[in-house]
């Protein structure tokens, strides 16, 4: 076994563990790359007919390219798919132009999945994350319950040894499963060509640019890159050592900077 | 896994040289990756010897620490003949974790002492460790030999301390070496600053010790879950050990039936003709009627079916144990409520105290010997034979508390 | 013969009064013996302005902004008004130390053609904590950024040591937020930085440069909070402020001794600041002074610079950088090239006579591009530059609705008081300006080369 064969491995054994634990399961697929590798792997889990629902959930803000792809996949893969939306508030015009960014993600995407995972009364989603995406994720675990509110209690997680997972079921509780966790931004590329797995085209690079990660049309911008393959992508990361989300890190980063200078007056 | 390879740990006491000894195994086996190895010779120029493998060992382990191998904290090396695989004991909090969690694959120690100063009491902690894992294959090295001016003296002194405290756990090493692995004395080659010395380098040393033959190993495949497809019924699980092909003779394990394999299912590939330690993928038997989850499809020899487990816990959970309370033993898909029948022989890493006898409760960060016993029986493998079906969680409310290792019998 | 060697240590903000007065209180005994074993002290001249970014740039480099195009910490888009936040990257002119390495990072300015043919070899240096060296770039020997280093896995280079930085627990910065809610635990980190800042010293001392800078810039930190502490003895944190200046005599008193004791009399060592610092009374809103004086028009949309609208004849940057609004610069400018001498005119006598409400002048001094600036950048440099008397921090704050303000902070940067300790037979006959000492640097490893 080489070393994708043993993500692959271990991916497809989590899902497999998910499945045996929650019966009442779903995934959550936002149709970008890696939630797409995440599909592949839980088709390969169960022999190509995913036995629970696929939920994507529209904010109705999603790039054009995206919906055609997720339709076309879902028909010919043969998904069970939950489109959730939070229509309440998107007839109140909620959207990333009215209040603040946060509030509309809040609204569209958080609580489009808490409505969704009440409605079907799910007790566990599978996810896409990776560990190598921010900080933060450092943290999490394969196996990571979350209450109602959808708060994670991260610094009282108990260890995950040898693939044995938590899974008993508080009350209030559901599970987050990530299987893909122990990816690498570069490993799902690398994975995606060798499975040839379909991705949209927007992480092809277009007059120059590209995106490296996608969701909604008005949040994302797009990096410099001259990648028009999947191989050419494997290419630019291998040599570049800018963070994923370049395009907002830099923001991210002059933020931080105003910050400091204003704490010490100097703006 | 094809090659020939051995997974040992580095132990001794803080500063005594461990990282060095790492540092200078890697550089001296030309396993540094070209750019890491290129980044540290332009450190170096700058920086001077000392400092060089430290840096490297931080930068090893941060990688790992990104969580991009499968197991972490583990370094390799490469000689003509073999893989090694070192397997990180970090800071002392952790070390003790990593020992029975990763580090308790180790097939061999060596039991690193700075001359200068010694034995010291985390040497004497870690040989008590060893000897409680049940690791034999045993090499002692006296570090720091140029700080002694390569004194023959000064190094019987101290190999007399140690083999004497060794002995008394029941550790023979095989080899108690005099090295410097600040400047590479008898660590790849022997050193001309040691004629005295006639005993074998570092490596030739580990040359000498045995391996895990993984592909050697018996096949074991615990049931995971059974999916039906069309109206066929898949066993689904992952090779936990030795490979599996289609018409293969197997026995379910628990009951000692035997079958044959009828047909391996790996999406999206038509018909494959076998699988290897580490797929996960589906089964067919011959017959394979009421086999699910838990049970272990497996060739000769066989995996013990057993009531009672005698292993090595460590409790890494903030919840001690008070000998009464029930468990949840899980060991690969097995699930089995139990509890602690007996506590052997315990050890308290922060005080360095022993308890041996009579004890009634395990404390968090505690390591014990313990006999666990079991309402229905599993079936489990040695540790040291097969890792995978060797190792164990405790559960308490939901909760893994404890891993574990089984020990030879 | 003996490789040449040089170990500067750099503080950040610290005033050479200061520093003569502690001495004479007992308070740095290292210092005082210093300048009892041939060390003399020089009160020294900042960049203009006296921004640590700009004067650090000016130390590093040894030409003046107009050769390394470093201004300030903010630089405005002239496209857009937006600001942007120049970092190692927008330094044009070569560092001393990339001068040594022999390789100026593609870069030239008038102290690299001047030394690079005399050098005959590659030395190395260790730079530690300098501010405006973020992001960390290749250079010959270790280079760690100093303020506005934010992310510390691109403020080390060579990378491979960031991971033992991380493990050491290498502070980059303190938080200086928390100098506002929280001065105990603020006062705590500034120690507890300089303990770490040492250590990161003492690691790297071990090895094989030649050129060692160290800088330490919680000294400014603890000033902007509490230099009103420093010779007021019935303030509450005057005993504070007098240990964390003990514990900074003690700090170099140690990198003095390791560099004596390992390289002899043969080496280079000195200590500068960038900046001296002044008790703050008032902070000045410059840009609410050209609002009222009518050069200076605001609209309600936007944020800072993006509110300037048409009819805006000049504005202000931090501390005191003013910009004329020129037509073909600016999307609203109207000022012509013809009317730019007027218009300074005005200003340089609206600034001269401006006043406190105590009427109290508040301006030391203006200069015009021309008299200060020199080089190939002169494009960013301001039209005007004013420095203030001591006690009134001149701000660039846009929208501020009086001129005077109180201010939060304790303590103001100045120009005329940063200081230089050196060996006497390398003595200056003026004022030294810290521009001088790249040079002095060079000039002490050519000297084995003649």
């Amino acid at each position: 076994m080489d070393y994708l064969d043993q993500l692959e491995s271990k991916s497809i054994y989590i899902i497999r563990e998910a499945y045996y634990r929650f019966r009442d399961i779903a995934m959550l697929w936002s149709v970008g790359k890696d939630s797409t590798t995440l599909l592949w792997l839980c088709r390969k889990a169960f022999f190509g007919d995913i036995p629970f629902p696929v939920i994507h959930i529209d904010t109705g803000y999603k790039f054009p390219e995206m919906y055609e792809f997720r339709d076309r996949l879902a028909k010919e893969w043969g998904l069970n798919l939950i489109v959730g939306r939070n229509e309440e508030k998107l007839k109140d015009g909620m959207g990333p132009f009215k209040g603040s960014k946060l509030e509309c993600c809040t609204e569209l995407k958080t609580n489009a999945l808490k409505q969704v995972i009440a409605g079907y009364g799910l007790k566990a989603i599978l996810l896409g994350i990776r560990r190598d995406e921010h900080g933060i994720r450092a943290k999490e675990r394969y196996f990571s319950p979350r209450d109602t509110q959808f708060k994670w209690n991260y610094e009282d997680q108990p260890a995950e040894i040898w693939d044995q997972y938590k899974s008993k079921v508080e009350e209030e509780e559901h599970f987050r499963i990530h299987p893909l966790l122990h990816f690498t931004e570069l490993d799902v590329w690398e994975y995606v060509k060798r499975e040839n797995i379909p991705i949209v085209e927007l992480y092809f690079s277009k007059e120059g640019k590209r995106f490296r990660s996608i969701g909604c049309v008005p949040c994302c911008s797009p990096v410099k890159s001259d990648a028009r393959s999947v191989d050419e992508i494997i290419e630019e990361l291998r040599v570049s050592k800018t963070p994923e989300r370049a395009g907002r890190a830099q923001d991210k980063e002059d933020t931080y900077t105003m910050q400091k200078l204003r704490a010490l007056g100097y703006m | 896994m094809r090659e020939d390879s051995l997974k040992f740990v580095i132990v001794g006491h803080v500063d005594h040289g461990k990282s060095t000894l790492i540092g200078r195994l890697l550089y001296d086996t030309n396993s540094l990756p070209e750019e890491k190895f290129e980044e540290i010779k332009a450190t170096s120029k700058v920086l001077g010897r000392e400092v060089e493998f430290a840096f490297l060992m931080d930068a090893l382990k941060e990688e790992r620490e990104r969580g991009i191998t499968i197991d972490t904290a583990q370094i390799f090396f490469r000689t003509p003949q073999r893989t090694y695989v070192i397997i990180d004991a970090p800071g002392h909090k952790e070390f003790i974790k990593n020992m029975i969690t990763g580090a308790s694959q180790a097939e061999a120690a060596i039991l690193i002492v700075d001359v200068d100063e010694g034995v010291r009491e985390q040497t004497r902690r870690h040989g008590y460790l060893l000897s409680m894992l049940g690791l034999n294959q045993v090499c002692v090295v006296i570090n720091k030999m140029d700080l002694v001016d390569y004194s023959r003296e000064r190094f019987e002194e101290v190999k007399g301390d140690i083999i004497a405290y060794l002995d008394g756990l029941g550790i023979a090493p095989s080899f108690v070496i005099p090295i410097s692995a600040l400047k590479g004395d008898n660590v790849a080659s022997l050193s001309p600053n040691l004629e005295w010395y006639s005993g074998p380098t570092v490596l030739k040393a580990l040359a000498t010790f045995d391996g895990a033959k993984i592909e050697e190993r018996p096949f074991r495949f615990p049931v995971q879950d059974v999916y039906l497809m069309g109206d066929r019924k898949v066993l689904v699980g992952r090779v936990e050990s030795g490979e599996v092909k289609k018409g293969q003779k197997v026995v379910v394990a628990g009951r000692g039936e035997k079958t044959s394999v009828a047909s391996i299912e790996k999406f999206p590939v038509e018909n494959p003709e076998k699988a290897q330690y580490g797929e996960s993928i589906g089964l067919c038997l011959e017959r394979q009627e009421g086999i699910g989850r838990g049970e272990v499809i497996a060739s000769e020899p066989l995996p013990r079916t057993t009531g009672t487990v005698r292993g090595s816990v460590f409790w890494m959970e903030n919840l001690p144990y008070k000998k009464g309370d029930k468990v949840v033993f899980r060991c690969v898909t097995q699930e089995v409520k139990g509890e602690i029948h007996e506590i052997l022989r315990k050890y308290d890493p922060a005080s360095m105290e022993k308890k041996e006898e009579g004890a009634q409760e395990i404390l968090p960060a505690e390591v014990a010997e313990v006999i666990i016993r079991l309402d229905r029986p599993v079936l489990v493998d040695p540790f040291s034979f097969i890792s995978e079906m060797g190792r164990f969680v405790i559960e308490m409310n939901g909760i893994p508390v404890a891993g574990g290792i089984v020990s030879r019998e | 013969m003996e490789k040449r060697k040089a170990l500067v240590v750099g503080i950040d903000g610290v005033p050479c009064t200061l520093v003569r007065e502690f001495v004479e209180r007992g308070y740095m005994p290292n210092f005082q013996a210093m300048l009892g074993d041939g060390y003399r002290l020089y009160q020294m001249d900042a960049s203009l302005p006296d921004i640590s970014s700009v004067s650090w740039t000016t130390f590093l480099t040894g030409v003046n902004p107009a050769e390394h195009s470093i201004y300030g910490f903010i630089h405005l888009d002239r496209r857009d008004y937006s600001l942007r936040f120049p970092n190692s990257g927008n330094v044009l002119a070569p560092t001393f130390f990339q001068v040594l390495g022999l390789d100026p990072g593609g870069k030239e300015s008038s102290l690299a053609r001047r030394y690079l043919p005399r050098l005959k070899e590659a030395r190395t240096s260790i730079v530690i904590n300098v501010p405006h060296t973020y992001p960390a770039y290749p250079m010959n020997g270790v280079l760690i950024s100093g303020f506005v280093a934010l992310d510390l896995a691109r403020a080390v280079y060579p990378p491979v040591l960031v991971s033992t930085l991380k493990r050491m627990g290498y502070v980059i910065d303190v938080d200086p937020s928390k100098g506002h809610r929280d001065k105990e635990g603020f006062l705590e980190d500034l120690f507890h930085a300089l303990d770490r800042r040492q250590e990161a010293f003492d690691l790297f001392f071990k090895g094989g440069w030649d050129l060692f800078v160290a800088c330490i810039t919680e000294t400014d930190r603890l000033h902007h909070f509490f230099f009103d502490a420093a010779l007021h003895e019935a303030h509450s944190y005057h005993g504070a402020f007098i240990d964390f200046y003990k514990r900074l005599d003690d700090l170099v008193g140690h990198l003095y001794d390791m560099f004596r004791s390992q390289y002899g009399e043969g080496g280079l060592f000195m200590v500068l600041s960038d900046h001296g610092f002044a008790t703050l009374k008032r902070e000045v809103n410059v840009n609410r002074i050209l609002e009222e004086g009518g050069f200076l028009k605001l609209k309600e949309e936007g944020e800072r610079y993006e509110r300037i609208a048409s009819g805006t004849r000049a504005f202000a940057m931090d501390p005191c950088r003013i910009y004329l609004h020129y037509k073909d610069r600016y999307p609203l400018g109207e000022v012509e090239e013809g009317e730019a001498d007027g218009l300074l005119e005005k200003l340089t006598d609206l600034f001269q006579n401006l006043k406190d409400e105590e009427g109290s002048p508040v301006i030391r001094a203006i200069y015009r591009r021309g008299e200060i600036y020199q080089g190939p950048f002169m494009n960013d440099a301001p039209d005007l530059l004013c420095l203030p008397v001591d006690g009134y921090d001149l701000k660039g704050r846009v929208g501020a609705e009086t001129v005077f303000t109180d201010s939060v902070f304790a303590g103001m940067h100045n120009q005329y008081d940063a200081m230089l300790l050196l060996p006497e037979e390398k003595g200056f006959s003026g004022k030294p300006q810290i521009g001088d000492l790249a040079a002095l640097l060079l000039d002490h490893f050519c000297e084995e080369d003649l």
